[in-house]
């Protein structure tokens, strides 16, 4: 059996979640895939769940599940899997998974594969694709040692519409579980935010990103009138937000968001290397550049050698049709 | 706001700058003479800048294992990361497209009996002799600045920590910490921002002849299978460069099929237009070169600088409460192209030196002269003293250079006490002097520029990438430059020459309505130093960013 540990926050389902089940339900060949939500309060979460064809969901609850604490989540999941005896359990590579994960692995004496992209059968077993040196190596892990194996995929590894739904809900069901408050050294604070996030990019599925072939940041109302058209959120390379014509998190790439849209559009992006790695993972990608041989066409699935200044009105034009 | 800040205040008996070869080496050494004499434990710390030590380090390299053997007999045993022995000693001088091999190996480059190793492996291997000592190893904390009384130094203040772009506060703010120590080893590497300002400040380079530099350039390549034996070492001279220019490239080896390819351009050349990443891809499309990499895989970069000076030009290395260790003192054999051996035992030099000074209760400059008594009866002496004047021969062109190194090698460096030199950064010209005036087209952008094919060849954007370099964005920059001199002086005199002689594509100029105006990619320095070195009008300071910034050189 595979086990998916499914993310919460407040009741909102993290939607690299269903990602990591349409990799279970890849990898499952005949085994049964169930899905367990950990949480405070999770019955709306699980029902959601539910939707997508799996054995079973299991609500993990306890009130000392919220907030979040990895102490209380070792304690409870380790409890859990210990009683469900999977084969493999996969988590999404999400920052709480990194928190906890680890720990719980450690604790169980199991092996952990983290942050993979995808899995092969390998000799009998699975191997798990691991990117290594920024993208640039793929190793091949197999993980030894008694199962389960926990296994943690990269946001963006599958896609979440490739999840197979069931033609009915599938069972929900609860596992109690105790939990110690005392057992928790962790005492969280309220959630810290830096500064105020007004767009969270990861969650858009659409992107029109600019870069330096916009040149002045008075044209930037050209490439707002395009991500209007689309409907998408304005995204920028580095040297747009170094100069200061859009703020810090609108900025895609190593230096600031990675992202994964079903349609980015790229105008006026040369496509280097700091950029492609922050949206390379996008399903669908069009690119408009004057200059053919620009690294970005070797990314895109549509591409336009050609003046933006001429491309776009003409874009926003059919767009409006 | 500095002024303000209550810090922290830890004492030892101890403080090494930097954990590189040096300082580690140096914190090692301690610990040994501590455990030979039983007594009072000593209190020893060691800062790091890095995230994690061996992140900064980069190097060819090939090690002479000399200063090891002594350090650590049972290296092997220890499972001493030496990636390959070497098997097989060449040398080319290339010309454009072909190659003459040297029919014998000169002396000082035959490495029968060295390693060939990543200095970034060897390095965290190191530090973990240190810490299984029980010494502490502060990594992500940059030495900012040195603390006096009077002049004595007393120790150093570390880096902020959670500062914004405009020097402000942010909600992360930690003020640095100030250690002080009885005996203070400055490891800092080549350039060292605290070094720097010591010589500066007591004139420690008085009666010494001026530093010269180098910068290397290297990339580690995964190439198809049976293209080159590991173990095999191959250094070159000659082309790209020109007889006006010092330098030259290196191919090793290792299993696996992973090889180190990179190039040496000193920092002496004479052309304003002359970019060192552009040579390091001319050498890479060499034939002998690009039938080994062609096909494979560059999977990491990174560019340091190196003192080539030699004997001549390391400064007085001991002041009051201070030594100084390592590549900060220049202590490299550029003829034998090796500094980590000289790093290590200047280090393990300075711990005796310590060692009994705190003993003594007194690190007056007067009792840590030792330290370079110990250098002179050392074997750091000899092997350096033969060979003081090269670099500066080589200063008067290739063939002068060849001929003095040849006899230097045959007479054990009888000849000429000492030959004088400038610094090698004061040797670049104008664009009036190098190009106008000689009736001499000045080219478009860098002299002989490749267009990268990003297969061989890379700009240096993408190659930075592949450095691993990172430093949170939200900081100030820690490149100091007088900006003002860019378009009223440099540019119109050197065409803005940052641009070239960086390897990673931190300094831009960017052309506005206004007119140009440098812009300063701060977060794409991996830590070089090649451009506070290099400026024609010294006006670029590097100073260390947040503890932790800098590249990640796995595997380097």
């Amino acid at each position: 059996m595979i086990l998916v540990i499914a993310e919460q926050k407040n009741g909102t389902l993290n939607r690299a979640s269903w990602e990591t089940i349409a990799i279970a339900q890849q990898m499952a060949g005949g085994q049964p895939v169930k899905v367990a939500i950990p949480g405070g309060a999770v019955g709306p979460v699980a029902q959601e769940l539910a939707a997508a064809k799996v054995a079973e969901v299991v609500r993990i609850e306890h009130e000392a599940l919220e907030p979040y604490t990895p102490d209380g989540f070792t304690l409870a999941l380790s409890a859990v899997i210990g009683q469900l005896a999977p084969q493999y359990v996969l988590l999404p590579h999400t920052y709480q998974t990194r928190d906890f994960v680890p720990k719980l692995a450690a604790r169980m004496g199991r092996a952990l594969v983290t942050d993979c992209t995808a899995f092969r059968p390998e000799g009998g077993a699975l191997a798990f694709a691991r990117p290594m040196f920024q993208g640039k190596l793929v190793a091949q892990v197999v993980p030894e040692g008694d199962a389960p194996h926990f296994v943690t995929f990269q946001i963006g590894a599958a896609r979440a519409d490739a999840v197979v739904k069931g033609d009915a809900p599938a069972a929900v069901t609860t596992v109690p579980v105790t939990v110690a408050r005392a057992a928790i050294r962790q005492q969280p604070e309220a959630p810290f935010q830096e500064a105020k996030q007004a767009v969270d990019l990861s969650q858009a599925e659409r992107i029109v990103a600019v870069g330096r072939g916009i040149k002045s940041q008075e044209n930037l109302e050209l490439a707002r009138k395009v991500a209007a058209a689309f409907g998408a959120e304005l995204a920028a390379s580095r040297p747009i937000c170094d100069a200061g014509w859009l703020p810090m998190e609108r900025q895609i790439g190593s230096s600031g968001q990675t992202v994964a849209p079903k349609l980015y559009v790229a105008l006026g992006i040369s496509g280097a290397i700091q950029h492609l790695v922050g949206m390379k993972g996008s399903r669908t990608i069009v690119a408009i550049n004057k200059d053919a041989e620009a690294p970005i066409f070797e990314v895109a699935d549509y591409g336009i050698a050609g003046d933006l200044f001429e491309i776009a009105p003409a874009l926003i034009a059919e767009l409006g049709k | 706001m500095t002024s303000t800040v209550e810090r922290e205040t830890l004492d030892v008996d101890v403080l090494i700058v930097g954990g590189g070869p040096a300082g580690l080496s140096a914190a090692l050494k301690l610990s040994q003479l501590q455990k030979r004499t039983g007594g009072e434990p000593l209190s020893i710390a060691v800062l790091e800048k890095a995230r994690e030590t061996g992140a900064h380090m980069m190097s060819g390299a090939v090690l002479d294992v000399s200063a090891l053997k002594e350090l650590v007999p049972d290296f092997l045993d220890r499972q001493a990361p030496l990636a390959s022995e070497v098997h097989e000693d060449h040398i080319y001088f290339l010309t454009p497209g072909g190659k003459l091999r040297f029919p014998i190996t000169p002396a000082p480059f035959r490495n029968h009996g060295n390693y060939i190793i990543s200095l970034n492996r060897f390095v965290k291997w190191l530090s973990e002799q240190v810490e299984a000592e029980g010494i502490d190893i502060f990594s992500g904390f940059a030495g900012r600045e040195v603390l006096y009384d009077g002049d004595r130094v007393i120790g150093v203040r570390t880096g902020d920590r959670g500062i914004d772009k405009h020097g402000q506060p942010r909600d992360n703010f930690e003020p640095g910490v100030d250690i002080h120590a009885k005996v203070t080893i400055f490891a800092d590497g080549v350039r060292g921002n605290l070094t720097k300002e010591l010589q500066r400040r007591f004139q420690l380079g008085a009666g010494r002849e001026p530093q010269s530099f180098a910068i290397g350039i290297k990339e580690l390549w995964e190439v198809p299978a049976g293209r080159i034996r590991p173990g095999t070492v191959i250094h070159t001279m000659g082309y790209p460069l020109n007889t006006e220019e010092f330098g030259g490239g290196f191919v090793y080896a290792m299993p696996d099929n992973r090889v180190f390819v990179g190039f040496v351009s000193g920092l002496d050349y004479v052309d304003p237009m002359f970019d060192p990443h552009v040579a390091f891809q001319r050498f890479k499309l060499h034939p002998l070169v690009r039938g080994i990499i062609e096909g494979g895989q560059m999977i990491r970069y990174g560019a340091k600088a190196l003192p080539e000076g030699g004997w001549n030009t390391i400064p007085r290395p001991y002041l009051d409460g201070a030594l100084i260790v390592g590549d900060a003192a220049g202590f490299m054999n550029s003829m034998r192209l090796k500094g980590i051996h000289l790093a290590m035992r200047s280090g393990m030099l300075a711990a005796d030196a310590a060692f009994e000074a705190v003993n003594a209760g007194d690190a007056s400059a007067a009792r840590l002269k030792r330290y370079e008594t110990l250098i002179n009866a050392s074997p750091i002496r000899k092997e350096l003293y033969p060979v003081r004047n090269v670099h500066q021969a080589f200063g008067h062109g290739f063939v002068a250079g060849f001929l003095y190194a040849g006899i230097a090698m045959v007479t054990n460096g009888w000849w000429f006490d000492r030959m004088t030199g400038h610094a090698g950064q004061d040797r670049i010209q104008t664009i009036a002097r190098y190009y106008t005036r000689r009736g001499r087209q000045v080219p478009e952008g860098a002299t002989q520029a490749v267009k990268p094919d990003r297969q061989v060849t890379f700009d240096k954007l993408t190659n930075v990438h592949y450095s691993g370099t990172r430093h949170d964005e939200d900081q100030p920059v820690h490149l100091l430059v007088h900006t003002e001199v860019c378009e009223s002086i440099c540019g119109p005199e050197y065409n803005y020459p940052c641009q070239r002689f960086c390897p990673a594509n931190v300094y831009e100029i960017v052309t506005e309505a206004v007119g140009n105006r440098l812009q300063i990619n701060a977060s794409n320095c991996v830590h070089c130093k090649t451009c506070d070195i290099m400026d024609p009008y010294q006006v670029i300071t590097w100073v260390p960013p947040e503890g932790g910034g800098g590249p990640q050189y796995d595997g380097m």
